[in-house]
């Protein structure tokens, strides 16, 4: 069985050496999905050298949206006629009001869906204890890194490299 | 600082220039502190605002106990205040999506110190708009018969009735917006949990939902406030039609036109940018906001309120027009009321409430210079809500059975309830402002990172860089 692989924590000032860091370590052998960049601010996609993730979202939405839109018709079409009720010699569904209906419905599931779309995606409410550090909101970028034992000690050297601080384990702190 | 815009283009990014030499976690504190040191006037000024809402209450239950009999309401101004107090906060609550949703779509970098106070704006005015149709029923209690669900009464809501469309609309605006507001303040709760103790920091830890700031959080977030930002612009136009429609699938005279729902829509922009500015100014002030509300933002904003008023002038003439033009015996009537009559104070106030500000607000120095830019706002507000008070109370006041004419008064029932909600939302904003950070923070950083201040010649300009 293999060694328990090490965790490490490192802050940066700035962008451009965490980028270079990345790129170092992603050539001494630490793949993608075993670093996670914490940041205050949200950086635009690829400025860190890290691939585009695929997102369902859209398909969640898609999936409220048609949901919205098919209660929406069974409020304002189907029952009507289960409760019938004749007004201003209008039949008992009419086009207009209907589409008022089915729209309105339409969109409440979209926007409800998107919200709980997108904290389905982020796996949230996530409490509890997880690595993170403070200086993340302060305007720092943290890396946080899972490899072999082996590799440590280049990983450490690189991070170095590049002004990385308040490098070591983790600390896991309550969210 | 200085209150205006000054001349000089050097002078003109003072305070840009120091917010973009500002560290991370100088700009927490900046935004934080104001939070956290609440002085005596914030004390006194919310068990003001507390006491006339304790005060509506008490009418709004001595209403319940005795009765709508207790109002003005009767034949043929079925309406009142109540009806028209809600259609001004609907129209107050446009603002926060125009701004935050329109201008996030837009890339507009000067949304960005604005959007939270914008969208708790919509949110706040929705709450309020929303007790108005429970307090118009008078037996509030039976509120409940307007939610579809299978009774052994056999009763079921008219989905063909704009009450009902109101109902879903404004439930839908309200959920939205709130959902809006909640989901883009995620990353600021995460800031403010790290930076606070005690019970604050278990309220921000909680709404924080766990944010660590991950790439992939952050991709997310972007994703759906994307999303939210497209979905809600048709919401938004959507509540205030179906308000329109309230009255104009009525034969009343003057209400039953095919123009209301885009007069509306552009009545309420007009009146919910001047609230926006209004309470951006005040909170300014309050919060010692300078460095993140500066004169560039009320430049831009006076600029949107000014093409909403000149919006709001085009389909009020257009309306007018037509309405005058068929010479329809109740019409003509009412626009004499109006023009020449016992509603003649309100008509010139409206008009000129409404066109003054369009005018004044052509002046950089009006827009820029905040006691001017609250004045011209605050102004426009009282021509709306004036507005308000003539299309629904006014026209109601004459119809087509003259024998069925009638005025209205308000009682102190009325008057005490209206308050009540004016101030409700002044308390639910001022409490907001202490407990949720005003500035959206992860916004403004955000900013920094995307544009900054270049030198061309003697200028220095703000420039963006062209990133997704």
């Amino acid at each position: 069985m293999s060694d328990p692989a090490v965790s490490l924590i490192a802050l940066f000032h700035e962008g451009t050496q965490t980028a270079e860091a990345i790129d170092e370590l992603h050539s001494l052998g630490i793949p993608d999905d075993k670093m996670v960049v914490m940041t205050g601010v949200p950086y635009p996609e690829r400025a860190l050298g890290r691939g585009r993730e695929w997102l369902t979202l859209p398909y969640i939405v898609l999936a409220g949206a048609v949901g919205g839109f098919f209660f929406g018709v069974f409020l304002a079409v189907v029952t009507p006629h289960l409760y019938r009720l004749d007004v201003g010699g209008h039949p008992p569904v009419g086009f207009p009001p209907a589409a008022v209906i089915v729209f309105v419905f339409t969109m409440m599931a979209t926007i409800v869906s998107t919200f709980l779309g997108v904290l389905w995606e982020m796996n949230f409410p996530r409490f509890g204890a997880a690595p993170y550090h403070k200086l993340v909101t302060d305007g720092h970028l943290a890396l946080l890194l899972e490899c072999a034992p082996s590799l440590e000690a280049g990983v450490r050297k690189v991070l170095e490299e590049h002004d990385a601080h308040h490098v070591g384990e983790p600390e896991r702190m309550m969210l | 600082m200085s209150d205006s815009a000054t001349a000089t283009p050097e002078s003109q990014y003072t305070e840009r220039v120091l917010l973009t030499e500002r560290k991370d976690w100088e700009i927490n504190q900046a935004v934080l502190q104001p939070m956290i040191q609440t002085g005596r006037r914030f004390w006194v000024l919310v068990a003001g605002l507390t006491a006339v809402v304790t005060w509506g209450v008490f009418a709004w239950g001595y209403l319940v106990y005795w009765g709508i009999g207790v109002t003005g309401k009767n034949r043929p101004v079925y309406w009142t205040l109540f009806i028209t107090t809600f259609v001004f906060w609907i129209g107050i609550s446009h603002a926060g999506t125009m701004i935050s949703a329109v201008l996030r779509l837009l890339k507009a970098d000067w949304r960005r110190p604005i959007t939270r106070g914008a969208e708790a704006m919509t949110a706040f005015a929705l709450m309020m708009a929303g007790l108005y149709p429970l307090i118009h029923l008078g037996r509030v209690w039976k509120f409940y018969w307007m939610i579809p669900y299978p009774n052994n009464r056999l009763m079921w809501p008219n989905f063909q009735s704009p009450l009902m469309w109101d109902l879903v609309a404004i439930s839908t605006y309200l959920i939205g917006s709130t959902l809006y507001l909640y989901l883009a303040l995620i990353p600021d709760m995460a800031m403010a949990r790290d930076h606070t103790g005690g019970l604050r920091y278990k309220l921000y830890r909680a709404l924080a939902l766990g944010w660590r700031g991950t790439e992939a959080e952050w991709h997310k977030l972007h994703r759906a406030l994307g999303i939210f930002s497209i979905a809600i612009i048709p919401i938004f136009l959507s509540v205030h039609s179906i308000v329109s429609w309230d009255f104009a699938v009525t034969v009343q005279p003057r209400w039953h036109s095919t123009i209301f729902a885009p007069y509306f829509v552009v009545g309420a922009i007009y009146s919910g940018l001047s609230a926006l500015a209004t309470i951006l100014v005040l909170v300014r002030k309050g919060m010692r906001l300078q460095e993140f509300l500066r004169s560039e933002h009320f430049d831009a904003l006076g600029k949107l309120v000014m093409v909403a008023g000149l919006g709001w002038i085009y389909f009020w003439f257009a309306g007018f027009l037509v309405e005058w033009y068929g010479n329809e015996p109740v019409v003509r009537e009412l626009i004499r009321q109006e023009v020449s009559g016992p509603l003649a104070p309100l008509f010139y106030l409206q008009m000129s409430a409404n066109l003054i500000p369009v005018a004044l607000l052509a002046f950089r120095k009006v827009r820029t210079t905040p006691r001017l830019l609250l004045g011209v706002t605050l102004l426009v507000n009282v021509g709306m809500y004036t507005e308000r008070l003539l299309i629904v109370i006014g026209s109601l006041q004459r119809n087509d059975i003259p024998f069925n004419w009638g005025t209205y008064r308000p009682t102190w029932v009325e008057i005490s309830i209206v308050a009540m909600t004016f101030a409700g939302f002044a308390l639910l904003y001022t409490l907001f402002s202490r407990i949720v950070p005003y500035v959206p923070v992860w916004e403004i950083k955000e900013g920094r990172l995307r544009y900054t201040l270049r030198r061309i010649g003697r200028l220095l300009v703000p420039t963006a860089a062209e990133i997704e």
